[in-house]
């Protein structure tokens, strides 16, 4: 495989949709969507179960039909390469065949060394001539990306990913898709979201068919998130808990650890001018007062909930 | 590798033309035997019931043979036909072809052609069987006809294969697929009560090789043998036009 040079960022998107739509009869799977995917970025798809992602992902890839809409596509289909999550391929070909035959499928030369490297960017170099149908979930995922890599595509379409895999495969994953980034688009959809926040510059999140949010993710974050504050005290904190809950600039206190209260306000200003006095009422022992790191989960829930 | 070669280990991996073989060699072999002993069996199981059958003819150690293969054959050229046509099965599988490959015809081709080829190989294997038991037991064979009466029933088959193809367009599993295809088979010859139709359907090949051994004009399988060839392309159309529009 031949690595791509970096893309410049003011090119114009590799993917965009317009209007996109599909229904299943009476059952709304997308519902005018509009995605725009930078070249070179990461985009990642987040959303709950059964909120349109694979669909979005089939349409692009060409093995589904919107129903409304449009997708223009600055790539070829053939250098579109898809990732389902949970690849299947015949038993009985190895490792070796099915990367081989990957490449072959989109017009590539034949190339042992494309395929080895391929198959030893995936960790798959030891089983490479073992039949696949005695693989486990997790080792069919590295072979549906050494199968997508080997096709030396302009666009990786990844749905679930590291679903299946072990927190090792899952980091060699991550990895590779960092790795990319730049020189190959991805699209990446995913449950984990700590797994989207790490290695997506770009994101998409989706709700029953809608777009809810897309853009980059540092925006996502900064812009996006209601002010938090994480307060560490000595224990009990029960009657500070009821203090913080009953402060008009309090929207929500939780309690990710028995010393540990998070505190989401509705007025960042509020909350600097009243929040010290407040714990020092309650009669709380504060060990420390910062803002709360903003993080994709929280964002996603507030955006999704 | 390539789909061609895929389909090539696809017949051998799976053990598909061992299926294949060895059923067409079996009815092969047995045909002219029971031909020849028929009458031997059935008084052995008869008792004291008198039986008297016409001594047995090179044509009937035929078509014994191509009676148990044109049924029981025929089920295993289908499910083995089934196997590699049903490519939208399971999806995750469909979508590293469909994903890949934009023609449905570029997956659907080598497919057809494959199953095919391994079918005809397989009934001139057993038929080569029979040819020769039949002439070591109950007589010779006219060469020209048997050697023609081979190709228009491969030409039957290539049709039954193509009537599989358009099947797995309707149908998406193998255990599906199959009784569609044979339902479609079983069909065909009943067409034949409409009486205009009955010289023209492709089941009239099934019958070619006893006909042309025992002197039936080649002439007579001239329309079901173009028909035939119409049909096969027709299914194959059919079959990539379905497959082409079906979403995974």
């Amino acid at each position: 495989m031949t690595p791509s040079a970096p893309i410049a960022s003011d090119a114009p998107p590799l993917v965009t949709t317009k209007g996109l739509g599909k229904d299943y009869g009476s059952v709304i799977a997308l519902a005018d969507v509009d995605i725009s995917v930078p070249r070179g970025s990461v985009y990642g798809v987040v959303g709950p179960n059964g909120a349109g992602k694979t669909t979005l992902l089939s349409i692009l890839v060409g093995i589904k039909e919107a129903t409304s809409g449009s997708v223009t596509l600055a790539v070829e289909r053939e250098r579109i390469a898809l990732v389902p999550d949970t690849p299947s391929f015949e038993p009985w070909l190895t490792a070796r065949e099915v990367v081989a035959l990957a490449r072959s499928l989109v017009g590539l030369a034949p190339s042992a060394e494309a395929v080895e490297h391929a198959l030893r960017l995936t960790g798959l170099a030891d089983a490479a001539d073992r039949a696949n149908g005695g693989f486990s979930r997790g080792m069919l995922q590295r072979l549906g990306l050494a199968a997508a890599m080997a096709g030396e595509p302009a666009l990786l379409v990844l749905d679930e990913p590291a679903a299946a895999l072990d927190p090792a495969g899952r980091r060699d994953v991550l990895d590779l898709v960092s790795d990319l980034s730049g020189a190959t688009t991805v699209l990446f959809s995913s449950h984990i979201l700590a797994d989207v926040q790490q290695v997506c510059d770009t994101i998409g999140i989706l709700r029953a068919g809608r777009l809810l949010f897309q853009g980059p993710t540092r925006d996502l974050l900064a812009g996006k998130a209601a002010p938090a504050f994480t307060v560490r005290l000595r224990p009990p904190v029960d009657g500070v808990v009821e203090a913080l809950e009953a402060a008009p600039w309090v929207h929500l206190v939780e309690r990710p650890g028995p010393d540990r209260l998070r505190v989401t306000v509705t007025s960042t200003d509020a909350a600097e001018r009243e929040l010290v006095r407040t714990l020092a009422d309650a009669g709380a022992s504060v060990v420390g007062i910062a803002p709360a790191e903003v993080d994709l989960e929280h964002v996603f829930l507030e955006l999704t909930g | 590798m390539n789909l061609w070669r895929l389909e090539w280990l696809r017949l051998l991996r799976t053990r598909s033309w061992i299926a294949l073989a060895a059923v067409f060699l079996f009815f092969g072999l047995l045909g002219p035997i029971s031909a020849r002993y028929m009458e031997e069996i059935l008084r052995r199981f008869a008792g004291d019931i008198s039986i008297m059958l016409p001594p047995p003819t090179p044509a009937t150690g035929l078509e014994q043979y191509l009676g148990n293969v044109m049924q029981i054959g025929l089920l295993v050229v289908l499910a083995v036909a089934a196997g590699a046509l049903a490519f939208d099965q399971p999806s995750e599988r469909a979508a590293f072809y469909r994903s890949r490959v934009r023609r449905v015809w570029t997956l659907l081709a080598p497919r057809y052609a494959v199953a095919t080829l391994a079918t005809v190989a397989a009934f001139v294997l057993g038929t080569l069987g029979a040819w020769y038991e039949t002439i070591v037991l109950l007589g010779d064979l006219p060469v020209g006809g048997m050697l023609l009466g081979m190709l228009l029933t491969s030409l039957y088959l290539a049709f039954a294969v193509a009537v599989t193809a358009a099947a797995s367009s309707f149908a998406r599993a193998p255990l599906t697929i199959v009784p569609v295809a044979a339902g479609l088979l079983i069909v065909v010859p009943l067409l034949g009560l409409i009486g205009p139709l009955r010289d023209w359907l492709p089941s009239n090949l099934l019958g070619s090789l006893v006909g042309l051994v025992v002197g039936v004009p080649p002439v007579e399988y001239l329309r079901p043998a173009l028909v035939t060839l119409v049909a096969t392309a027709g299914l194959l159309w059919l079959a990539t036009l379905r497959l082409q529009r079906r979403e995974l």
